[in-house]
C-alpha cells in the first residue's frame, strides 16, 4: 500500500487509511490533500480520498475519485477493493463482487478482500463462489474457528451436507478435549446442535442419536436437545422413547400443540385431517383426561379435545371448557373456538349450548345444574360469545342483536365495540363499521392496537383523510407518513393504497403500493449484517432458518397483495394513457406526494410485468397470480404467454368461474384473430394447435358447448353462472337478453344444515356487488342493474353499497356516543337497581348547574 | 372477584360518560368533567374483574377563608354490578382519601324522593343539613336535599 510513495509520503497514506478505519474523515482527508499536493496522480491516495468522502455523503466526487484513482493504478488492489466497497455501500452487489475478484487477481492471499467478497456472495446467493472463497479463507487461515465454521456452512448451503459434517468432524478434531472453556460453552453447544441437525438433514439418523448422546453435557441448551433429540426419535419410530421424552417435555410447557401432536404421533393416535375412528376418539379421550389432571394448568390439554370428540362428548367437553373461561371474561374465547366451526356438525351443537347457558343464567344467575351465583358479567360474556357466534354464520341481524344487548349490560367494554364494528363490516356497512371503531378507540385513548383497528376500517371505508388524522395520533411528531414508513407499517399502506385505487387515484395508490415492496427490499438488505455476525456468535442454526426465510421472502402474503396491488394499477394507469394519450401532468412537484411522477412511466405495462415476475416466482399456487398473467399478456398480444396462463388455472382450479373466463376469452380471442402470415404467426398458430388437443375441457366442442357444459355443471353456484352468462354474451352478443336472464334467475338457497353457516342465503355480499358491476359496466343494462340492486338490498339490509334499508346510507349513523341523549325516561329505574343492599345508589345532583 | 380503583385521565375519560350515559337522565356539561378530571384522587373508576363498572366524581370547592370541601357530583354503579359492595368501596374511598387531605367537609345534593340513596348516605353519616326547592328543572318530584358530612378537624389546624 502506498509503495511507490517516498517514506514521508507514505507514512501519510498510512495515516488516511488509520482514519477511515477511525471514522476520523476530516483528518484521513488532510493527509490525502497533502500527498496530491506533491503527486495529484496518485491512484491509491485518489481512491482513499473518494471512499472517506462517500463516509462524508458526498457521493459523485466520491465516484469520481475512486475512478481516477483506478484509472491512474489498474494493477492496484487497493483501488480496486476501494472501488468494490463503494459499490457495496450503494449496495450494488454484483459490481462489488467483480471489483473484489480484480482486487484478488492482483492479490489473491488478501484475507480483508476474501472476507468481504464472502460475505458478498452469501448475500448474491453465489453459493458456488461462497464455498471457494471460504475454502480459501480457510486455507490461509486454519487456526480461526470462523473459518471453519464458515467453510461448513457454505457447503452446507450449497446443499453439500454430507461434506458440511465432514469439516465439522475436522474441526472438532482440532480441539482439546477439555474443549470448550467456560465462556465459549453456549457458542460450542450451538455448533454441537447445528451438527446433529445437519446429521438429521441428510439421513444420518443413527449417528445423529449418536452423537446427541455423546455430547449431551456439553450442549448448553437444554430444550433444544430436547426438541431436537425427540425429532430423531420420531424420525426413527422410536415411539416409546419419543412418548417418555415429549411428556418430559409437556412438564416444561403443557401448552405447546406441538408437543400433543407429537405424543398423539408416538402413541399411534393422529391424523393430519383429524379424522379417527370411534375406538380411536375413546382412546383419546382417555389420554387427554389423564393429561388434563397431570398438568392442571393446561388449557391446551383441555382444549385440544374438542377437536376431535363429536356429538354429546363434544358437547359436554365444550361446555366444561367455555363455563370457566366465561366466568372469569375472557374475550378471546371466540377466536379460540372458531376453528370448530368447520367441522361439521359442531356449529349446531355450541348454538345449542350457547343459548341454553343463556337462558339459564338469564333466568336463575347461574349455570345450568348449579347454584353457584356467577358474577355479573358472564351473562356479558355469554352474548358477546353469541354474538360472534351468529357473525360467523352469517345471521348479522341476531348477531347486532346479542352485541347490542350486551352493550345495554355493560357499556363500558371496549371489546363490545370492536366486534359490533366488524359485525357491521361483514354485514356490508363500511361507513357504520368505522364509526364504531371510532367509539371503541375513543373508550382508551392510549391503546394502540384500538387506534389501528379504527384506522384501518376508515380506509375500508374509503375515509382516507379521517384516516391519516387518526393514525399521527399515535406516531412521533406528528410526521405520520414517514414515520408509517419508517416502521414498516404495510398494513396500513396496503389498506391505503387500496383505498386510493377505489378512488380512482392512481398515483397515491401506486405510491403506497411501491412502498410496500420497498419494505420487502429492505428486508432483504438487512440480511446483510448477520453474514458476518452469525458466524462469529455461532447461532448457525438461526442464521440457517433465516436464510431460508429470506428466500422464500417474497410470497409472503402483504408483498402478494402489494404486488396484485400495483399490477392492476399500472393495468389502470395504461388504460387511462391510451384514452387520453400521454397524459401531461402540469404540476411537476419535486418530492411528488402525489406519486405522480410514478404514473408517468413510459410503459405502465412494462413495470407490471417486473412485478408479475415476483409473483410467479413466488406466489405460483394463486390463481390470482395467473390470472394477472391472463390478463397482462393478452393486452400486450402474448399470446403464448397468455396461454401459459391459462393452462396454470386449470391445473391450479379447472372448476373455478375464473378459470373458465380465461379459457374461453383466450380461445374466443384467437379465434377472431386472421389466419398466420409471418413464420413466427405459423409456429405460433402450431403450439396452440397441438396444445388444445391436451386440454380436456375444450375436447370436441366448440366454445358455446364448453360454455353449456360448464353452466350445466355448475347451475346452482351463483358466480359460475355469472361467468357462463358473461361468456355466452362474448361469444354470441345476440343472446345478451338470454345471458341476463341466466343471472336473474339464479337463487339463493339456504345454506345446508350443519356446516358453519346458519339459516342464510349463500351469497356472498363481494359476489353480488361484482355481479352488479359487471350487469352495469359489461352488460350495461340498466333495468337489470336496478334490479338487481333492489334484489340485494333485501338479502343485505345493512349493506351501504345496495342501500340496504338498515345501512347507515338510509338511516344515518346510529349514534351511540356521548351527544345523544338516552331514549330511558324512566327516572327511578334508572336510578335504582334491584336489591336494596348497601351499593345500589345513585345520586345525582348538579342538574340545575 | 376483585375489585379495583384507578385514576380518572383524560385517556379514559370515555369510561366515565359511558357510565352517566347509562346511570344518569342528565347529560353533563364538558366543566363536570374538567372539575372530575381536576379533582385528582377524588373521583375514581371502579373495575369489577378489568370492566369499569361504577365511578364517583367529585368536584374540589374553596370555600370563604381558604379552605377546600369535596362536592360529590355523580356516584353510580351499572345496574347488573349493584350489591357487591363497589359503591361502599368508592364511597369510603373519597372518606379515607379526605380525612387524610384535611378536608373538613363533604356534601352532596339528592333528589328527595331518593331514598335508597338518602339510606345509603346516612350510613356513613351524612345529614340532611338543608332542602332546596326546584332545583332540578326536567324531573319530578324537582326539590333536593343537601346531605353533608363533616369530617373531625384535625387537632393541628385548630
Amino acid at each position: 500500500m502506498g509503495s511507490s510513495l517516498p517514506p514521508k509520503e507514505a507514512n501519510l497514506f498510512k495515516v488516511i487509511v488509520k482514519s477511515y478505519e477511525t471514522k476520523q474523515y476530516k483528518k484521513g482527508l488532510k493527509a490525502a490533500d497533502a500527498i496530491l499536493k506533491k503527486f495529484p496522480e496518485h491512484g491509491e491516495t485518489l481512491s482513499m480520498k473518494g471512499l472517506t468522502l462517500n463516509c462524508l455523503d458526498r457521493k459523485s466526487e466520491a465516484y469520481e475519485l475512486v475512478r481516477r484513482g483506478l484509472k491512474n493504478d489498474l494493477k492496484s488492489h487497493v483501488c480496486w477493493h476501494v472501488y468494490g466497497l463503494l459499490y457495496r455501500s450503494d449496495r450494488e452487489y454484483r459490481e462489488a463482487i467483480k471489483c473484489y475478484r480484480n482486487a484478488l487477481r492482483i492479490d489473491p492471499d488478501n484475507i480483508e478482500i476474501l472476507r468481504d467478497l464472502s460475505l458478498l456472495q452469501a448475500q448474491m446467493r453465489d453459493l458456488t463462489g461462497f464455498v471457494e472463497t471460504r475454502q480459501q479463507l480457510l486455507a490461509l487461515k486454519p487456526n480461526h474457528r470462523t473459518n471453519w465454521i464458515g467453510f461448513a456452512v457454505a457447503h452446507h448451503l450449497n446443499s453439500n451436507c454430507s461434506k458440511a459434517i465432514d469439516i465439522l468432524d475436522a474441526y472438532e478434531g482440532t480441539l482439546e478435549d477439555d474443549y470448550p472453556p467456560e465462556n465459549e460453552r453456549c457458542e460450542h453447544g450451538e455448533m454441537l446442535l447445528y451438527k446433529v441437525s445437519l446429521l438429521e438433514e441428510c439421513g444420518l439418523l443413527d449417528r445423529a442419536l449418536e452423537e446427541m448422546y455423546k455430547k449431551e453435557a456439553k450442549i448448553v441448551d437444554k430444550l433444544a436437545f430436547k426438541e431436537q433429540l425427540v425429532s430423531i426419535l420420531d424420525k426413527l419410530d422410536r415411539v416409546e422413547d419419543g412418548e417418555k421424552l415429549y411428556r418430559s417435555l409437556l412438564l416444561m410447557n403443557p401448552d405447546n400443540y406441538r408437543y400433543f401432536v407429537g405424543l398423539q404421533k408416538c402413541l399411534g393416535l393422529y391424523s393430519e385431517i383429524g379424522q379417527y375412528t370411534t375406538e380411536a376418539i375413546n382412546q383419546l379421550d382417555v389420554l387427554y383426561k389423564s393429561l388434563a389432571e397431570q398438568y392442571s394448568w393446561s388449557y391446551a390439554a383441555k382444549r385440544i379435545p374438542l377437536d376431535f370428540l363429536e356429538g354429546e362428548k363434544f358437547h359436554h367437553a365444550a361446555d366444561n371448557y367455555v363455563r370457566p373461561l366465561l366466568t372469569k371474561g375472557v374475550p378471546s374465547l371466540f377466536s379460540d373456538l372458531s376453528p370448530l366451526y368447520d367441522h361439521c356438525g359442531k356449529a349446531d351443537i355450541l348454538e345449542q349450548l350457547f343459548v341454553e347457558l343463556e337462558t339459564a343464567v338469564k333466568s336463575t344467575g347461574c349455570f345450568p345444574g348449579r347454584d353457584r351465583k356467577e358474577p355479573p358479567s358472564t351473562l356479558l360474556w355469554i352474548l358477546f360469545l353469541l354474538s360472534q357466534h351468529y357473525e360467523r354464520r352469517g345471521q348479522h341481524d341476531l348477531a347486532l342483536v346479542k352485541i347490542d344487548e350486551a352493550i345495554k349490560h355493560t357499556p363500558t367494554v371496549i371489546d363490545l365495540y370492536s366486534i359490533k364494528g366488524r359485525i357491521l363490516k361483514h354485514a356490508g356497512d363500511l361507513v357504520a363499521a368505522a364509526a364504531l371503531a371510532d367509539e371503541a378507540r375513543s373508550m382508551d385513548l392510549a391503546d394502540r392496537y384500538l387506534n389501528s383497528e379504527c384506522v384501518l376500517r376508515m380506509l375500508e371505508a374509503d375515509q382516507v383523510g379521517l384516516a391519516d388524522k387518526t393514525a399521527v395520533l399515535f406516531t412521533k411528531d406528528g410526521d405520520q407518513h414517514n414515520n408509517l414508513h419508517d416502521m414498516q407499517c404495510m398494513w396500513y399502506e396496503l389498506a391505503s393504497g387500496e383505498s386510493y385505487f377505489r378512488q380512482g387515484d392512481l398515483g397515491r395508490a401506486l405510491k403506497k403500493f411501491l412502498a410496500v415492496e420497498k419494505h420487502y427490499a429492505d428486508m432483504t438488505e438487512d440480511q446483510f449484517d448477520f453474514h458476518s455476525y452469525c458466524l462469529r456468535k455461532m447461532t448457525l442454526r438461526a442464521y440457517v432458518s433465516m436464510l431460508k426465510f429470506q428466500d422464500q421472502l417474497h410470497s409472503h402474503s402483504y408483498f402478494h397483495s402489494a404486488a396484485t396491488g400495483a399490477i392492476r394499477n399500472e393495468e389502470a394507469n395504461s388504460s387511462s394513457m391510451s384514452k387520453s394519450g400521454k397524459r401531461q401532468h402540469a404540476k411537476p412537484v419535486d418530492l411528488d406526494p402525489h406519486g405522480e411522477k410514478l404514473l408517468q412511466v413510459e410503459h405502465p405495462l412494462l413495470e407490471a410485468t417486473k412485478y408479475l415476475k415476483l409473483l410467479q416466482n413466488n406466489s405460483s399456487q394463486s390463481l390470482e397470480t395467473h390470472i394477472l398473467s391472463f390478463e397482462l399478456n393478452m393486452r400486450k398480444q402474448k399470446v403464448l404467454l397468455a396461454f401459459q396462463a391459462v393452462k396454470q388455472l386449470i391445473k391450479l382450479d379447472e372448476n373455478s368461474p375464473d378459470t373458465h373466463r380465461c379459457l374461453i376469452k383466450f380461445f374466443h380471442r384467437i379465434s377472431s384473430l386472421s389466419a398466420p402470415v409471418t413464420d413466427l404467426e405459423k409456429l405460433i398458430w402450431n403450439v396452440l394447435e397441438a396444445e388444445r388437443i391436451n386440454i380436456s375441457l375444450l375436447h370436441g366442442k366448440s366454445l358455446v358447448e364448453v360454455n353449456k357444459s360448464f353452466l350445466e355443471k355448475h347451475k346452482d353456484s351463483l358466480m359460475h353462472r355469472v361467468a357462463a352468462a358473461e361468456m355466452l354474451y362474448l361469444l354470441e352478443p345476440d343472446k345478451k337478453l338470454e345471458a341476463i336472464q341466466l343471472i336473474q334467475d339464479t337463487t339463493n338457497d339456504t345454506a345446508p344444515p350443519n356446516g358453519a353457516l346458519g339459516p342464510v342465503g349463500l351469497w356472498r355480499l363481494e359476489d353480488c356487488i361484482s355481479v352488479h358491476k359487471l350487469l352495469e359496466q359489461v352488460f350495461h343494462n340498466p333495468e337489470a342493474t336496478r334490479s338487481w340492486k333492489a334484489r340485494c338490498a333485501e338479502y343485505f339490509p345493512y349493506s351501504t353499497y345496495f342501500e340496504g334499508l338498515k345501512s347507515s346510507a338510509v338511516v344515518g349513523l346510529a349514534n351511540g356516543n356521548e351527544y345523544s341523549v338516552p331514549e330511558n325516561g324512566d327516572l327511578n329505574h334508572q336510578v335504582v337497581g334491584g336489591s336494596t343492599q348497601n351499593g345500589n345508589l345513585h345520586s345525582f345532583k348538579d342538574l340545575a348547574i | 372477584m376483585g375489585i379495583s380503583l384507578d385514576c380518572l385521565r383524560d385517556k379514559n375519560l370515555m369510561q366515565l360518560k359511558k357510565l352517566n350515559i347509562a346511570l344518569f337522565p342528565v347529560r353533563y356539561n364538558d366543566k363536570y368533567y374538567a372539575d372530575a378530571l381536576s379533582s385528582g384522587d377524588f373521583t375514581k373508576l371502579a373495575y369489577y374483574s378489568d370492566i369499569c363498572v361504577g365511578a364517583i366524581a367529585c368536584r374540589l370547592e374553596r370555600k370563604e377563608g381558604g379552605s377546600i370541601r369535596v362536592y360529590i357530583m355523580t356516584l353510580g354503579v351499572l345496574a347488573p354490578y349493584t350489591g357487591l359492595g363497589i359503591g361502599t368501596k368508592l364511597l369510603n374511598h373519597v372518606l379515607d382519601f379526605s380525612a387524610k387531605q384535611n378536608i373538613s367537609e363533604i356534601y352532596l345534593h339528592v333528589q328527595t324522593n331518593n331514598d335508597e340513596a338518602i339510606a345509603f348516605y346516612k350510613k356513613f353519616g351524612f345529614e340532611i343539613t338543608e332542602t332546596i326547592e326546584n332545583y332540578y328543572t326536567n324531573i319530578s318530584p324537582p326539590d333536593c336535599y343537601v346531605l353533608s358530612k363533616l369530617l373531625p378537624v384535625p387537632a393541628a389546624k385548630k
